[in-house]
Formats: structure tokens, C-alpha cells, sequence
């Protein structure tokens, strides 16, 4: 035991003395703000959904029931998904490793330590944001501090089965595949399956819950499908300790929980068991270079010097290659191409001809709504690619600081990297969705105008605040995001594009009032538009140049 | 070619560097050594344009780094100690790209980034992803890009850090014979023997400061050592300091 807490203290002392500084301090109190905004959100959702469902006599606690099994499924499946992830880094992948399994200590004791902590990592986010769920059936229900006490003791050992299940498969397949393949793999096959699950919801047609007719058929079928669920499945167990909690009916919660805590220790006892025959060897193969899936063919881009200086053609093409051989951004693409895809659905399942309001002004304002959350498409895009670029370079930021660009340059260079293909895809993205809403060819020419002029002003901020506040020891650019400064770009990138979306909105809705009354256009609200224009691209200028200089200036400061 | 004028750096309230002034001239071979947390890898930061002073300048063949960092930086071949570099680039390509930011024309790219990959015994790997790379693999591959360009000044900084003894070898001849062609060389190291043997003059610093500097004669005269070798030239000085 001696060993095993020595090698969880480093972990635990780096916990205790995070965030000690004034700023760190502020920073933290800004992201449990966000958390808390988050959590209260799920709560309140969660209560209106369960007090609505109490309206609904007899089907009303059938439904409760379901959401609760499919809230505990997902939460195991999540917990699983996640605990893949974490595990992989933490087993095989750390640079701390090496070190680790020099010591004088068994690799099972190596594995349990990393296990633990990957335990923790990995379920403390998603038993949080379970927690306003299951206190919101606990509130609505009226129940006492049993269920609230069951709440903790059984989402607890549900996470432990969840922790050890991605344990066994990932030792297992380390084996068989090298280490950073399997994270690729293990994400290609959680995305396809949540795409799949969301079509699959989507061609269920859940609207028509809101028609009276349809409502009362699904709810008989929901009925019908009130059989137990596997007894086999760990969510089934914590579902029955969590309402026989619900009922006050002890002696079923001790049996219950007892059946939780029962499988936590079997499947621990498993993962560490098979941890002792398979994890030196999987991660002894981890330490050998992996086959590529894609050769690297060492051709150039033929890109013109006349219009690339020697430095922008050196970065475009160390950009496109590096991207292209790192097989963790392929799974990003595959999310971000999962997001555009579903988007894109949305819009065309859109029944706007069975709208009680006019179908041209519907589709306008759509149209309308819709460069706003394109925009956030964008915005999340830009989060994942362009924001952690200038962290990327990592150790080889060296390079950069050696080399003879200004830093200003160099993160220009970035800029005009990220900002082409991101601006092709906003444009296709908007101009696709607004063929799907058979706008106008005045919203259309609108849209794709203000995209050309607000997507510089994203990628901007993106590159520039990822320069403020780089973090080039990160190998992962999904954890770069979701550092403070991604939280900062997030916040600044929503609130440009809302208050750009508003300049637009006043000046717009007059034209179509007008348009639909067919009555000329005043003198007025061209000069408004005129002074909209003009406003929304002095504030497009500013969010391109303020970031990169911002950017440029912190960056600086730190050499 | 290279003058340091009272280079500072203080990292709060630690002073890494110290008021350190310095003059090498053409085709010198420059030595600079210390003990651990001396302040070396602080000063060739400093003189490689990566990190700025917190006080005094850095000239490099007359041009001011702080006012002029991308002039200066062209006259330089920097090589760290850490070989970090972009791993899904290839040997090759990484130097393609390093030709690029120092205006390497097409034609002599070809010649000489195929020579020095020879040189350095990289040529059968050249067209490998770096990843696959060892330590001194890497460490060959940046000395191959820093002299890409033909820089009249090189700055190294722990040269000999992951090569075999035939890399060491190499990389030893290959610096006498550049110095005396007319190039600059700036080498920080831990190892004696190699200052020893190859540099014209060498530098001390301990604690940030400057103690000590002067040909292998000079230095032993100052510690007063008599035929002793730099091991305890350097061991008596720094020891003095520190006792002081």
C-alpha cells in the first residue's frame, strides 16, 4: 500500500497547490461561475420536465421512470466513453511513464494508481452534472435525505463499474493495437455511435409529442415498453436502489446498493487481476513506434513565391502536413463533420409550410437566426483548430523565437492559414442552409456578406487570444480549449457575434416589414443601414487587429 | 561579431544573468561553461533572440537584437540543447522549412541540405518522419538546419548532449574547421575536455555572473592552478566565488 499512495501523492500535492496565485484565483471563480450557471440550468430544466410529467396522470410516473433509466444508461455509457479516454493517456500515453515504471514497484500497483486517478478524472465532471438530474426527482418527488444519501452511494460505484469496464477493454486492446491508435479508434466508434443514436432520435420525430393526437399513441407505445430493463446492466441496479430510495423502501436500498458496491468490487478486482498479466506488456509495445496509417509521400504545395513570402509557404506547408498526419485531429474532423452534418438535418426536417405565421417572413427570420447559430458552429470550429494553434508548436515554439519573423508575422501567418478554409466553410455552410430555408436573395446576399466580414474577426480572436494565453506543454488541443483563455474566446466570440447580429437585426426587420407590406423604403432606413454597415465594420476591423496585436504583445512578454 | 553589453535577465526576484559584458570577434570559438543553474542556457537564449533581457543589449555582427531581432536572427545558426521540433514533418522537410525563413535559394536548398544530411548521417533517414527520430538523431538533424543558411555566426548550446563518440567526433572537427573559415562559434557546454581542446577562449559564469574569462592559459594563471587542466581551473574558481 506503501507504494500505491506514493504514487498517487505527487497528483494529489500538485491538486493542492493549483491555483494558488491572485489570477489564478479569478480565474477559477469565472469558470465555477460558467459551472454553476451550467448546473443551475440542467436543475431547472430537469424540475419543469418532472412537474410536467406529474400533470400527466398514470403515464406521468412511467415517464419519470424512463428518463430516469435513460439518464443512468447514459450516464454509465458517458462514464465509460470517458474513462476510455483518460485511461489511455493515463496507462500508456504520460510522459511521466517512464519515470513511473523505472521504480522499484509492480506494474499492478503502477496500474492501480493510475487507475484510481483515472477513475476520479474521469466520472467527477459527469456525477456533477447527474447531480441536478437526480436532485431535481428528489425535490419534485418530496422524498427525505435517503435518496439524496442513495444519490451518492450509488452513482459512486456506478462510476467505479464504468471506470473498470474501459480498464479491461483498454488493456485489452493495447495489446492487440499500439496506444495512440486505440484513442483514434475508441473515438471513431463513440462519435459514429452518437450520430447514429441522433439520427436514429431524429427520424423518431419527437415533435410530434406536440400534437395531441400523435402524443397520446407515443405515450401508449412508452407504456407498452414499461418492462424491466436488463437485469444484467450495472444502470439497472443503481435504477432500483434510486427508487426504491424514492419510495422510502429501506430494506430494497441496502439490497440494491449492496449489489452496486458488490459489482464495483468484482469489477475492480477484475481490471486490477488482468491489470497484473497485460498492462507491462501492452505498455512495454506502447514504447515502440507505431505503423503509420498514412506515408508521408514528401510532396510539396507548388505555392507561388510572387504571392507567398519564404516564411508563409514554410508554415502553410508544415500546417497542412502536420495536420494531416496526426491521426487525434482526424477524429476531430469527424466530430466537427458529425455537427455539420446534424445541423445541416435540422434545417431540412424544418416543417415551415405547416406554420401559422407567413411562410416568407418565417423563412427571412430564420434566415436571420440562422447566421447566429452558424456562427456558433463556426465559433466551436475555430475553438478546436485555430485557437490552439499557436500551443500546437509546442516545444518547437523555439523555432519560431530562433527564426527571423516578428512574432507579429508570425501569428498573421496564422491567421491567414486558419482564416481561408474556415471562411469557405462558413459561407458553404450558410449558403446550404439557406437553399434548405428557400430564402430571399436579399437574406441570402446579407448572410453571406456578413459572414465574409465576421469570420476574420473569429479567426482573429481565435489565434490571437490562443497566443495570449498558450499552453505549449499540452499535447492535447481539446484540453488547450478548454483552458481559461478558450473560455475567454468563447465568451468574446459570442458576444461580437451577438452584438453584430443586433446592429443587423433593427435595419433588417424594417426592410422586410416593408417589403411583405409592399410599401417603398424610407430614406431613413437606408441611412440607417448605411450607418449599421459602417458600425458593424469598424467593430469587424477591431476584432481582427485587437486580438493578434493582444496576442502578439503577451506572447512577447513571456521570452 | 558578437557583443553582450551588461545583459541582464531576472526572472522575479532570481537574477539568472547578471551584468554580463562580452566581446567575441570573427572566427572565434567561444567557450562558455558553469555549473548547473549558472545562467548558460539563459545567456543563449538572450544572444539567440529567444528570450529578452531584462536590462543591456545583444549585438550580433553589429545589429541590435532588441531593435532589430529578424536582421539579427538571419546571421545566426542557433542549436538548443532540447531538440524539439515538428515531429509529422520528415528529416527533409524540416529543412525545406527552415531554407524558407532564410531565403535559401532553390538550387543551393538542394546541394547543401543533401550534404549536411550526409555529413551528419542522416541521409538514409532523411525521408522519415521525425517522430521515428532518436535523441541524437534530432540533435543532428537541427545542427544540419542551423547550418543550412551558412551563418557567419554559431551559437550552441550543449552541443555533444545525445551523439555517439563519432558525433562527438564529427561535430568537434566540424567546429575548428568552421572557425577557421571565419565563423563565429558560441558553445556553451558541461564538458571540459571539449573546451578545452577545441576553444580559442573560454568564459566562466557562475550565479549569473561572469567570473572568469581568457584563453586556457589566462584562466589557469587567474586560479592560480599551475599546469592543472580546465577541470580544476574551473573547479578553483567557481569554488572561490561561491566561498566569496
Amino acid at each position: 500500500m506503501s507504494g500505491l499512495s506514493a504514487l498517487i501523492r505527487p497528483r494529489w500535492q500538485s491538486f493542492k497547490k493549483e491555483g494558488l496565485g491572485v489570477h489564478q484565483t479569478a480565474k477559477k471563480i469565472i469558470l465555477l461561475l460558467v459551472g454553476f450557471v451550467f448546473w443551475a440550468g440542467i436543475f431547472g430544466v430537469s424540475f419543469r420536465v418532472l412537474t410536467y410529467f406529474q400533470q400527466i396522470e398514470e403515464l406521468g410516473d412511467i415517464l419519470a421512470r424512463k428518463l430516469l433509466l435513460m439518464v443512468l444508461v447514459t450516464f454509465l455509457g458517458l462514464m465509460i466513453f470517458s474513462a476510455i479516454l483518460t485511461a489511455l493517456s493515463k496507462l500508456y500515453l504520460s510522459k511521466d511513464l517512464n519515470l513511473v515504471h523505472s521504480l522499484p514497484i509492480s506494474s499492478q500497483k503502477v496500474f492501480t494508481a493510475r487507475w484510481i486517478e483515472s477513475t476520479v478524472d474521469s466520472s467527477w465532471m459527469v456525477i456533477i452534472y447527474t447531480l441536478p438530474v437526480l436532485i431535481s426527482y428528489g425535490v419534485v418527488y418530496e422524498t427525505g435525505p435517503l435518496f439524496y444519501l442513495e444519490i451518492l452511494l450509488s452513482l459512486v460505484p456506478l462510476s467505479i463499474i464504468g471506470s473498470a469496464v474501459s480498464a479491461i477493454l483498454v488493456l485489452a486492446a493495447v495489446v492487440i493495437l499500439p496506444a495512440s491508435r486505440v484513442r483514434s479508434i475508441f473515438f471513431f466508434l463513440g462519435l459514429t455511435a452518437l450520430v447514429i443514436i441522433y439520427i436514429t432520435f431524429r427520424i423518431l420525430k419527437p415533435e410530434r409529442l406536440a400534437d395531441p393526437e400523435a402524443f397520446i399513441s407515443v405515450l401508449a407505445y412508452l407504456q407498452t415498453m414499461d418492462a424491466p430493463s436488463s437485469p444484467w446492466l450495472p444502470s439497472t441496479w443503481t435504477f432500483d436502489s434510486l427508487t426504491a430510495a424514492l419510495r422510502g423502501d429501506v430494506r430494497n436500498v441496502l439490497f440494491h446498493s449492496a449489489l452496486c458496491w458488490s459489482g464495483a468490487a468484482f469489477s475492480s478486482f477484475m481490471a486490477i487481476g488482468f491489470a497484473q498479466h497485460v498492462y507491462f506488456k501492452g505498455f512495454s509495445k506502447t514504447q515502440t513506434a507505431p505503423g503509420r496509417l498514412v506515408s508521408s509521400s514528401g510532396k510539396t504545395f507548388p505555392l507561388p513565391r510572387r504571392f507567398f513570402s519564404g516564411p508563409m509557404r514554410a508554415f502553410i506547408t508544415k500546417e497542412i502536413k502536420t495536420f494531416w498526419r496526426d491521426q487525434s485531429q482526424w477524429s476531430q474532423i469527424f466530430l466537427m463533420a458529425a455537427l455539420i452534418v446534424i445541423y445541416l438535418y435540422n434545417f431540412s426536417v424544418l416543417p415551415l409550410e405547416k406554420a401559422p405565421i407567413d411562410t416568407i417572413f418565417l423563412q427571412n427570420l430564420f434566415s436571420f437566426l440562422n447566421m447566429a447559430l452558424a456562427s456558433f458552429v463556426i465559433i466551436a470550429i475555430t475553438a478546436r483548430f485555430a485557437y490552439p494553434s499557436v500551443s500546437t508548436e509546442g516545444g518547437a515554439f523555439w523555432i519560431v523565437l530562433a527564426s527571423p519573423i516578428s512574432i507579429k508575422a508570425f501569428l498573421w501567418i496564422k491567421f491567414f492559414i486558419y482564416l481561408f478554409p474556415l471562411l469557405i466553410l462558413s459561407e458553404l455552410l450558410i449558403v446550404a442552409t439557406n437553399l434548405l430555408l428557400h430564402v430571399s436573395p436579399f437574406m441570402m446576399a446579407l448572410s453571406t456578406i456578413t459572414f465574409l466580414f465576421l469570420i476574420p474577426g473569429v479567426v482573429a480572436l481565435g489565434v490571437g487570444l490562443g497566443a495570449a494565453y498558450p499552453n505549449f506543454a499540452s499535447e492535447n488541443p481539446t484540453q488547450i480549449v478548454t483552458s481559461f483563455g478558450g473560455l475567454v474566446f468563447m465568451m468574446i466570440s459570442v458576444a461580437y457575434i451577438g452584438v453584430v447580429i443586433v446592429l443587423l437585426a433593427g435595419p433588417v426587420h424594417h426592410y422586410l416589414m416593408a417589403n411583405l407590406r409592399g410599401i417603398p423604403l424610407p430614406f431613413s432606413l437606408k441611412i440607417w443601414f448605411f450607418v449599421t454597415f459602417f458600425a458593424a465594420l469598424a467593430l469587424n476591423l477591431t476584432a481582427i487587429f485587437v486580438p493578434l496585436r493582444f496576442g502578439a504583445r503577451r506572447l512577447s512578454d513571456r521570452y | 561579431m558578437i557583443k553582450l553589453k551588461n545583459l541582464t535577465k531576472r526572472y522575479d526576484r532570481i537574477t539568472a544573468v547578471d551584468r554580463l559584458t562580452l566581446s567575441i570577434s570573427k572566427g572565434e570559438l567561444f567557450g562558455f561553461i558553469g555549473p548547473n543553474g549558472a545562467g548558460k542556457t539563459t545567456t543563449i537564449r538572450m544572444i539567440g533572440g529567444l528570450l529578452a533581457p531584462s536590462e543591456g543589449a545583444v549585438f550580433i555582427d553589429g545589429v541590435d537584437m532588441a531593435r532589430e531581432p529578424e536582421k539579427a536572427k538571419k546571421r545566426i545558426g542557433l542549436i538548443p540543447d532540447r531538440p524539439f521540433l515538428y515531429e509529422k514533418l520528415t528529416g527533409m522537410e524540416f529543412m525545406c522549412f527552415i531554407a524558407e525563413f532564410y531565403d535559401v535559394d532553390r538550387r543551393h536548398l538542394e546541394e547543401n541540405a543533401d550534404r549536411l544530411l550526409t555529413m551528419f548521417g542522416l541521409e538514409n533517414r532523411a525521408h522519415e518522419l521525425i517522430e521515428s527520430y532518436s535523441h541524437g538523431m534530432k540533435q543532428r538533424l537541427i545542427m544540419s538546419s542551423a547550418l543550412l543558411h551558412e551563418p557567419p555566426i554559431i551559437v550552441v548550446d550543449e552541443p555533444m548532449v545525445g551523439l555517439d563518440p563519432r558525433g562527438i567526433k564529427m561535430v568537434r572537427d566540424l567546429f575548428r574547421d568552421m572557425a577557421r573559415s571565419g565563423t563565429t562559434i558560441f558553445v556553451s557546454t558541461h564538458t571540459l575536455k571539449l573546451a578545452e581542446s577545441i576553444c580559442d577562449r573560454i568564459g566562466i559564469i557562475n550565479g549569473g555572473k561572469l567570473i572568469a574569462v581568457g584563453t586556457m592559459e589566462q584562466l589557469k594563471k587567474a586560479a592560480r592552478v599551475g599546469e592543472a587542466d580546465l577541470e580544476e581551473a574551473f573547479l578553483q574558481l567557481t569554488q572561490t566565488e561561491a566561498s566569496e
